[in-house]
């Protein structure tokens, strides 16, 4: 273990930090894991993103959105840059054939994963036009761009900046999200 | 670009879905917006519910990990132009804790659970093994196919969640209060109904965050939280702070 350096630059407390670890960590994992398919990437990358949090808590805005929506869009973003690097796109091809072969822990977490599915977002996402889901579902999960997507689903630009927006505001109004002012 | 293009551009903003270069104009815009500022924070945080979908459990040693890095990891000051007027980022951080502990999914109490379990130092072989068989039966009920999820808040802030399964007999509780008790006393769990309440847990004096496996739900018809002395009681002591239907 390594000692803690002198506790002067860090008014916030480890303690605090581990609590919020332990609220966050399964979500920032697989949706790393979800974006990247490399669970190996994955772990890196979300620990990137944790010690991002710990880094920038201190920016944290209550009037810019819950905790835990600044936490993942912080992690989603990482996932993001990491996928769209050059080397990360090689290595993903790579990654998409050995895929059936994943450790059993992912199958448990998977089998979890499906019985969540049926809850609230998964109503959510259905209650959206296929279009919309669709959009929605290949750039968040797939972290591909916008103009990425348009030419997948052989759709205008324009149609698909407005699905996105339209079906994420109907996921919001679905989801009762609110942002405190 | 026109002013009706820019704004069209919020989703695929809020889903990382632009380019770089588009991505800083776009937020440039958004500085000079409030509007467009609220939008965006509203179209994220829809977006970030969307990780509730892709939960996993992370290998435990992702956790040691990011705490001997956050160890050794300055945090950042505060941008001066942060508004709120909170001057002590000890004080901003609670605050995160707290909004955090708010938004509990079930999902993420066998990540809890594991990490409780992994962190006993000079016993780590046992720990793992320990925290194995505890995740196990996190799994089981949170696997099942009858598994129903409901929460409820807790009075003085924060949520209790309950995942329960007729078939496991038992239920994954978490609870996330946003305040411990006051003085020395304690959140208390309790299986409630048909017949009088059966003490489910007693969390540790300080503790506003637990999740517990709790069996023999069969009969019972909820799951609810009390204020109690320390060391716990036997009957709860009335008003409920929080109770969930199972």
């Amino acid at each position: 273990m390594t000692r803690p350096r002198s506790p002067s630059c860090t008014t916030s407390s480890p303690l605090a930090f581990a609590q919020l670890y332990n609220l966050v960590a399964a979500r920032v994992y697989g949706l790393v894991k979800r974006v990247l398919r490399d669970p190996a990437q994955a772990e890196e990358v979300a620990q990137e993103a944790l010690v991002e949090v710990w880094r920038t808590a201190a920016r944290f805005q209550a009037g810019q959105g819950s905790a835990t929506a600044w936490v993942f869009t912080i992690a989603h973003r990482r996932a993001v840059d990491r996928v769209r690097s050059e080397q990360a796109a090689t290595r993903r091809e790579e990654q998409t054939t050995a895929w059936a072969a994943q450790p059993p822990y992912d199958q448990v977490a998977d089998e979890i994963q499906d019985r969540f599915e049926r809850q609230q977002v998964r109503r959510c996402l259905d209650g959206l036009t296929e279009l919309q889901r669709e959009s929605i579902t290949l750039a968040y999960y797939q972290g591909c761009t916008y103009p990425e997507v348009a030419r997948m689903l052989d759709v205008g630009l324009p149609t698909i900046k407005s699905r996105m927006r339209d079906g994420l505001i109907r996921l919001r109004d679905c989801l009762g999200v609110e942002v405190p002012s | 670009m026109t002013g009706g293009d820019v704004h069209t551009l919020s989703g695929a903003y809020a889903l990382d879905a632009l380019s770089d270069t588009e991505r800083a104009s776009f937020a440039g815009h958004v500085d000079d917006c409030p509007t467009c500022a609220l939008e965006v924070a509203e179209l994220r945080a829809a977006a970030a519910r969307l990780a509730d979908q892709a939960w996993a459990v992370p290998p435990p040693a992702l956790r040691t990990r990011v705490l001997a890095e956050i160890a050794n990891t300055r945090q950042e000051q505060p941008r001066p132009r942060a508004r709120g007027g909170w001057t002590r980022s000890h004080r901003r951080y609670r605050q995160l804790l707290t909004a955090a502990a708010v938004v509990v999914l079930a999902a993420g109490a066998a990540a809890g659970t594991y990490a409780v379990q992994e962190h006993r130092v000079g016993q780590q072989r046992a720990a793992t093994l320990d925290a194995r068989a505890q995740n196990e039966s996190v799994t089981a009920i949170l696997s099942a196919p009858d598994a129903t999820v409901r929460s409820g808040p807790i009075d003085a802030g924060g949520r209790v969640t309950v995942v329960a399964s007729a078939s496991r007999d038992g239920a994954v509780v978490t609870l996330a209060a946003d305040h411990a008790p006051a003085g020395d006393h304690v959140y208390q769990l309790w299986l409630t109904g048909p017949g009088a309440a059966v003490p489910a847990g007693v969390l540790p004096v300080g503790a506003t965050v637990v999740t517990r496996v709790v069996s023999g739900t069969g009969t019972a018809h909820g799951i609810a939280v009390t204020i109690e002395p320390a060391a716990g009681s036997r009957t709860p002591t009335l008003p409920l702070v929080a109770s969930v239907r199972i």
